[in-house]
């Protein structure tokens, strides 16, 4: 027991946890007790240095600083693997140094605060169902949609698809790992962490944090002790996801196999690399909105009190400049996905290439000059409006771009239309939707009538659902046989596709038009008027809400008991389909040379990447691939 | 259809075919895109422009989906793969430089055209008011609206918003807690009531009728119950509304209340249907209905339901204690909880008598 | 035309050795790019700082200085204070190079020391300023300003003192000395980020 104690792991952190509660509390009692000041001043000081320092000790307890902190106090450290892939399901529940294990947790943290979040929403439209109030209270309801949305954002979208590029990315660009493994280890140990926080935040007195997943100053200022863990919470998701993205622009850059040029890359690492820009370069920005509301609320400062000179629309501009590259954060690793699925399930090679990577970098850049198209109703200056409208429009010829390169990758392809492609077909569809109410809503004269109305709930699902949750599907079906060694049951994943595809349709569409009519978003009571749209919405939205158990289903059956994977079930040409499935525990034996480039698709004898020891690619006739590659266990 | 010819070029014949579908399933989109009853009535004199520009976004909008669509679907019919094609590969097309320049510069001429539209109509509907316009002060608490406005040199202040027909008005919005937002859908504009600052908008009501300002952004618990009436009014019909608020009996009751000199029920009844706008006292009558006092908001509780059976004490703790009990069906901290402080006690007595005596009148 | 798919055998033979050596596709240094990464997002978040700071004084027009006259004189000696760390800091990472083990353990505890002078000079001028944070916003500002940067110079002399460990116990050297020149780099940032701050604050 001792042992367990004093060893990386859940005892020692749980004792970390315990003790380190214990010492803040006491040393912030002992050092007021100094000062003459009353001990104790607030249970709600307690609380709020309570949040900020229990994920640090149990983050120590687990085992996330072990090394570094050997390695501070000048102690020999070796790096002997230990903690370097998993030998058994055990080995997920610690700290690991390996991509894929990581990837896995991401990925399977994410899904599970997906489900908890899906929950609320299916909560929010049983009690929207009818007029009136049905199930839950004010308070419980703008609690409800809060904290679906953050879990949604912040623990769903943008871990998973970092989860995903976990995976996948040092296998697509030859490199045996990340660049800082232990560092990718820590960002992951923060997620859960500020999961379980925006969760535990409905027992906190007062209610859960219920100001929206915006938090706009000063309601979020105002709002009792729940609000408290949301903005703490929102530090270790963006602490996390800031570690992350530094991780992959210095993996990208300085670990690509020999011959991979950037214009060699697959395009799920461009959209990687483009998206991880935007993190290192936005995230502090939410970081700071959120600290500057903490002062306010626990200190007393005054950034957001009128009364004491301060400024509430800078709140916006300051969580604006962040949230909305954000939705691009949500929304460019999902293009890389589609490109990696199309080229593959299509065979053929991308459309435009290069103005596919150079138009993702072109979001990257407008994504930072559009922030104030979210303010056209805040009473912010006037003038502001037109320019941001003229680069907000702008941003949809890049968009466009990609849209019409994917349609011209599908013409006169071989089309396997399985799992992944008709989610990434799917996808095409709902986003050029998505995309098209997002150009109206950068108009400012139809904004004015339709922001916080439920046009605005379905342009967001129209591009964070039918966008990055289809590509999220794409992906995860994609990947599965290389992830898991397993197949996914192909039939379970076309009818998981078209239930969704369809109530998703029959969820959404119609909050275009009770939008417009004059449903504000955000309220658990509406006019009477809207009340038959309302009721077929939340109808639907509990089906769309039953066909994510098909793919819970389907996702732990075929793990299970799936028909074994072969190395590269879908003749990909990229690495990470050259290594068996699982791949092995370190990648490679040699790291492999990149010759081509990813989608040379129908070109005969192309080589993306070769191996030292396997022997001299001969162009093979297409098809060799089926022999089966022995089916590889680990 | 043979595999050559299936896999070969598309001939023109398909193309016409394919783009004579693009354009019916385009021109079918555009029609029952426009006719759909998408906007409230037409209730300013700017209402038409905004649901005008709004059919040219569906008209435009549509065939890019559509065609979008078309494609797709195109591609999937003819292209699939059928069995014994599982080792086939496609033409190695990587791109096409003359086809991208078009689908780079349409979208853009597009969206040019659209942003040109949009910003002659925003300085169009933005157009600073003349001078002399009727003001209309806009203030915005948890979770009620205040109107105030000045009328042949008298200040008229109301939690119902009274506006004549046809007459621009200036709003000036602003707000004494958080963030909320004044827009009455019928009118199409919309702006926060931001605290610190004065914001809004100024318009002119084309149709008579009675409207609800709805709040649109997220202020707390009462935010979906953040509403007020709305009545646009003819000329002289409005001209009587003014000579009635204005004809001194309610203010100076209020006022007088503290001398003991007005009666007090007329102190009460004051109180309950116009608040005590000198404090900022929310008038109860927005949010509660009582039969007496001619109110009907659903809000809060029915009045001559909920407190018909309690005693005067009881309804005293309500009034200056919300949240200590709260009816079934209602939620917590949504009735103001200042307004036991922003009255004084010959007031609240008053408040209390007038509605014990209100309620118990049968 | 597959790629040279590899045979199981060889992708396989693992556990009984460490990883390949990943490929170096650029001449920058992993650590050095990863502070720099970090230190562009530590900028952004000064960034965001300084908008608060800009949408309070300029657009808000609030009352500056928040109280009184700001003490530019001490503060402009700390910027000496840190500039001359800057040097020092410098000097410990040549003699690192050049392996002068005196030189490099001299300049790092002086580098250390002028760090937490620098924040005993600040903390002492928050006592005595005459307004907190909670006065009004242009204070909240200032504070936060102030006190964030205050924050690095913290984490930077943690780092410092990491540093200054592992050189005491002779594991910084000619050939690796990563565990010095990283936290440099950070150090340099904190006492040039320090100039923006004086100047926006103090001189504007
Ligand atoms: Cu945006
Ligand atoms: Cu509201």
């Amino acid at each position: 027991m001792a042992a367990k104690l004093t060893s990386p792991g859940w005892y020692r952190a749980l004792l970390y946890t315990v003790v380190g509660i214990a010492f803040t509390l006491g040393m912030s009692a002992g050092l007021r007790a100094i000062f003459n000041l009353d001990p104790v001043y607030s249970w709600q000081s307690w609380v709020t240095i309570a949040l900020l320092m229990t994920p640090l000790f149990f983050l120590a307890g687990i085992g996330c600083f072990d090394y570094w902190w050997r390695w501070a106090r000048g102690r020999k450290v070796v790096d002997d693997h230990a903690d370097h892939g998993a030998h058994s399901w055990r080995d997920y529940f610690k700290v690991n140094t390996d991509h894929k294990v990581i990837g896995i947790q991401y990925i399977c943290v994410s899904f599970f605060f997906m489900f908890v979040g899906g929950l609320m929403a299916m909560l929010v439209r049983a009690e929207l169902a009818q007029p009136g109030r049905q199930f839950v209270d004010a308070n419980t309801y703008n609690g409800l949609f809060s904290i679906h949305a953050t879990l949604l954002i912040f623990l769903f979208v943008i871990p998973v698809f970092a989860g995903i590029a976990n995976y996948v990315l040092p296998l697509m660009i030859g490199a045996p790992d990340m660049a800082f493994p232990r560092l990718n280890a820590l960002s992951f140990w923060m997620l859960p962490l500020a999961g379980i926080m925006m969760l535990l935040s409905f027992l906190a007195p007062g209610g859960s944090f219920a100001a929206g997943w915006t938090a706009y100053a000063p309601l979020s200022v105002h709002q009792p002790m729940g609000a408290t863990f949301f903005t703490v919470a929102v530090q270790f998701a963006g602490a996390s996801s800031i570690a992350t993205a530094l991780n992959f622009l210095v993996t990208i850059i300085t670990m690509r196999a020999p011959g991979m040029t950037f214009f060699r890359m697959p395009l799920l690492v461009w959209a990687n690399f483009s998206t991880s820009l935007l993190v290192v370069i936005a995230t502090p920005f939410i970081a700071a909105s959120q600290f500057m509301v903490l002062l306010d609320r626990a200190l007393g400062f005054n950034f957001f009190n009128p009364a004491g000179g301060g400024d509430v629309l800078m709140y916006q501009h300051v969580f604006w400049f962040y949230s909305h590259p954000a939705v691009y954060i949500m929304m460019l690793p999902g293009f890389g996905i589609i490109s990696e699925v199309l080229a593959t399930r299509a065979r053929k090679p991308i459309f435009g290439y290069r103005m596919m990577a150079f138009s993702l970098l072109a979001i990257v850049v407008l994504g930072f000059t559009v922030w104030a198209h979210h303010m056209f109703v805040s009473g912010m200056q006037n003038w502001i409006r037109i320019p941001m409208m003229i680069t907000t429009a702008i941003i949809a010829i890049p968009t466009g771009i990609k849209i019409f390169s994917w349609v011209a990758t599908l013409w006169r392809g071989v089309l396997k239309m399985d799992t992944p492609m008709l989610w990434a077909v799917g996808f095409i569809t709902m986003f050029t939707l998505g995309g098209i109410s997002g150009v109206m809503l950068a108009m400012v004269p139809l904004d004015i009538h339709v922001s916080d109305t439920y046009f605005i709930v379905a342009h967001i699902h129209y591009v964070l659902f039918g966008g990055s949750m289809f590509t999220i599907f794409a992906g995860i079906y994609f990947w599965f046989p290389k992830m898991t060694g397993r197949m996914y049951n192909e039939r379970l994943g076309k009818l998981h596709f078209w239930l969704t595809f369809v109530f998703f349709n029959l969820t959404f569409a119609p909050m275009h038009l009770i939008g417009v009519q004059g449903m504000p978003r955000r309220v658990y009571d509406y006019a009477q008027e809207f009340a038959t749209w309302n009721l077929i919405i939340s109808l639907s939205s509990f089906v769309l809400g039953l066909s994510s158990l098909i793919f819970l289903y389907n996702m732990i059956a075929s793990w299970r008991g799936g028909t074994r994977a072969v190395a590269n079930p879908w003749r990909s040409l990229t690495i990470e389909w050259q290594v068996s499935s699982p791949p092995p525990i370190f990648n490679f034996d040699a790291i492999p040379s990149v010759v081509g480039g990813p989608y040379e698709y129908g070109v005969p004898g192309a080589v993306h990447a070769v191996f030292k020891g396997a022997e001299v690619p001969s162009p093979v006739p297409a098809g060799a691939e089926t022999s089966p590659t022995p089916a590889t266990e680990h | 259809m043979g595999e050559d010819t299936r896999r070969g070029p598309v001939t023109g014949r398909m193309w016409v075919t394919l783009i004579a579908i693009g354009l019916v399933a385009s021109a079918i989109g555009i029609a029952l895109g426009l006719s759909l009853r998408w906007f409230p009535a037409q209730g300013s004199t700017i209402a038409h422009k905004i649901d005008t520009f709004w059919d040219v976004l569906i008209i435009v909008s549509v065939p890019i989906f559509v065609g979008v669509v078309t494609m797709v679907l195109f591609s999937i019919w003819r292209w699939r793969q059928r069995p014994g094609e599982e080792l086939l590969d496609g033409p190695p097309i990587h791109g096409n430089t003359k086809l991208e320049v078009v689908w780079t510069t349409i979208p853009t001429i597009i969206i040019a055209g659209l942003c040109a539209y949009a910003t002659v109509l925003l300085l169009d509907i933005q157009n600073a008011p003349a001078k002399g316009t009727r003001v209309i002060n806009v203030t915005g608490q948890q979770f009620a609206w205040t109107f105030s406005t000045v009328e042949n040199g008298k200040k008229i202040q109301t939690n119902e918003l009274y506006v004549p027909v046809g007459e621009p008005i200036n709003f000036k919005v602003r707000s004494l807690d958080v963030i909320h937002d004044f827009w009455v859908p019928e009118w199409r504009l919309k702006v926060d009531a931001v605290p610190g600052i004065t914001t809004g908008y100024a318009l002119t009501p084309s149709k008579v009728g009675n409207y609800q300002v709805v709040c649109a952004e997220l202020c707390g618990l009462g935010h979906a119950f953040m509403r007020a009436n709305v009545h646009v009014l003819p000329a002289a019909k409005y001209a009587a509304w003014v000579q009635k608020v204005t004809t001194p009996v309610g203010a100076a009751a209020v006022g007088a209340a503290s001398n003991g000199s007005a009666s007090v029920d007329t102190i009460g009844k004051q109180l309950f249907v116009a608040g005590n706008p000198s404090t900022g006292t929310l008038a109860c009558g927005t949010c509660h209905t009582m039969k007496a006092a001619g109110t009907s908001s659903a809000t809060g509780p029915n009045l001559d339901k909920f407190v018909a059976q309690d005693p005067a004490s009881a309804i005293r703790e309500m009034i200056v204690n919300p949240n200590k009990e709260i009816a079934t069906g209602f939620a917590k901290g949504v009735m103001p909880v200042n307004i036991g402080k922003t009255l004084n006690k010959q007031q609240i007595d008053a408040l209390t008598a007038y509605i014990y005596k209100s309620v118990h009148r049968r | 035309m597959e790629a040279a798919a590899i045979p199981a055998a060889v992708a396989h033979d693992d556990h009984h050795h460490g990883p390949p050596i990943a490929n170096r596709s650029s001449k920058v240094e992993p650590e050095v790019l990863g502070i720099l990464l970090f230190i562009i997002s530590e900028l952004m978040l000064f960034g965001a700082f300084f908008a608060a700071y800009f949408f309070i004084r300029v657009v808000a027009k609030t009352d500056w200085p928040p109280h009184g006259a700001l003490p530019v004189e001490v503060a402009a000696t700390n910027a000496v204070i840190l500039l001359s760390s800057s040097l020092t800091m410098h000097w410990t990472d040549v003699s690192a190079k050049r392996g002068n083990t005196y030189a490099m353990r001299v300049g790092i505890v002086t580098t250390f020391l002028l760090g937490s002078t620098f924040l005993f000079i600040q903390i002492n001028e928050y006592l005595s300023l005459g307004f907190n944070p909670t006065t009004n916003a242009s204070a909240s500002i200032f504070f936060g300003l102030t006190g964030l940067h205050g924050a690095h110079v913290v984490i930077g002399l943690l780092l410092l003192f990491m540093s200054a460990v592992r050189i005491f116990k002779g594991k910084v050297g000619p050939d690796h000395h990563k565990g010095l020149e990283v936290p440099g780099i950070y150090w340099h940032f904190v006492d040039a980020m320090w100039i923006i701050v004086f100047t926006t604050i103090y001189v504007l």
